[in-house]
């Protein structure tokens, strides 16, 4: 089939998106079977659709917060992620089921019993396994649009920039933030201990949390505090949230920003970094 | 004069009653404030006042919001 006639295709089984919404849109089902008989990605597809007015029913809920335009570009989008835990394994859920198109992922790591409080991957059931392998199963099981690319190895200074290559945005806790900084791209990055959390956008080279807390010889509040899944949970949605801003092509509002918040008496304040 | 003081975290326990309307005296530093509050110093990771970083020389003035991070690092 020619492009023509897959956009014509595409267009004759379509049908009216529910109101109030203005286009088209097509059940999974039916570009799954088309990309099986056209060997078209189903990536591929779903841009075809949406840049024809035709939006995959599974992002239905994502308009009119994105444009089909913003969708598109999500599709055609990359992001790194540093770290599958409690942070990472929740902006992976949520970047996957948004249509982001292509995220890479590191994670050495194994599950532990004490990371099921919090960590979205990790159950009873898969104690001692890879943190990877869950991602890529969840990844896959999420958004099969979504091409997903697991690293099963911690990520030092040394390899940061050859897990940014070719991605407009790194997520990660704050550990390599310099080094992330000289990769040349936006750095949404976050902290938890207790039910207090930070969440902030680095510029490629500006100042970072990582630098607000160098100096201090404090030990980490988390390690008395712990990590409980509300907070973890908040700073992962406002990460998510961030991320899908830089890939759609929008600032975030906290570029440059760092969300502080405490769920204890809901304060949210915003500092300038 | 008085200050909005918002401990986070494990300094939250240190944090006095009357934290959103705090009095202040004169001529006040972070730093004497901090050790005022009986917060260890090396406690303190990032000081904030009014939306931005500040030093602990900082005096503060009436009506400025005080927040006192300390290192928060988990997920």
């Amino acid at each position: 089939m020619t492009e023509d006639e897959i956009v014509r295709a595409i267009a004759a089984l379509s049908q009216p998106a529910p109101e109030p919404l203005r286009f088209r849109c097509l059940a999974g089902q039916v570009l799954a079977d088309l990309s099986r008989k056209t060997g078209i990605s189903l990536a591929r597809l779903e841009i075809l659709a949406l840049q024809n007015g035709v939006a995959p029913e599974k992002y239905l809920r994502n308009f009119t917060t994105f444009s089909l335009d913003e969708q598109v570009r999500l599709l055609e989008s990359g992001a790194a992620l540093l770290g599958l835990g409690g942070l990472g394994g929740l902006v992976l859920e949520y970047l996957a089921r948004s249509g982001v198109g292509r995220i890479r992922a590191a994670d050495g790591d194994v599950f532990e019993e004490s990371n099921c409080n919090r960590q979205i991957l990790s159950s009873p059931a898969n104690l001692g396994q890879s943190k990877a392998g869950a991602a890529a199963a969840r990844a896959r099981l999420l958004n099969p649009a979504c091409e997903f690319e697991v690293w099963p190895k911690f990520v030092d200074a040394a390899s940061v920039a050859a897990c940014v290559r070719d991605r407009e945005v790194l997520a990660m806790r704050r550990e390599l933030a310099e080094a992330a900084a000289v990769a040349g791209v936006p750095l949404v990055t976050a902290g938890v201990a207790g039910l207090t959390g930070w969440v902030a956008v680095v510029a490629p080279g500006s100042a970072s949390p990582a630098g607000l807390f160098a100096a201090s010889k404090g030990q980490s509040a988390e390690i008395v505090s712990g990590t409980p899944a509300p907070a973890v949970g908040a700073a992962a949605s406002v990460m998510a949230g961030c991320a899908l801003d830089v890939l759609r092509g929008r600032r975030p509002a906290l570029w440059g920003k760092m969300l502080l918040f405490d769920l204890a008496d809901a304060t949210f304040e915003t500092v300038v970094l | 004069m008085y200050a909005a003081l918002k401990c986070y975290a494990t300094l939250s326990a240190l944090q006095p009653e009357n934290a959103g309307h705090f009095p202040l005296e004169p001529d006040e530093t972070v730093e004497r404030l901090i050790a005022r509050l009986g917060i260890p110093g090396e406690e303190v990771a990032v000081v904030f006042v009014n939306g931005r970083t500040a030093p602990r020389e900082t005096v503060l003035a009436d009506g400025d919001r005080v927040g006192l991070f300390p290192v928060v690092g988990g997920g």
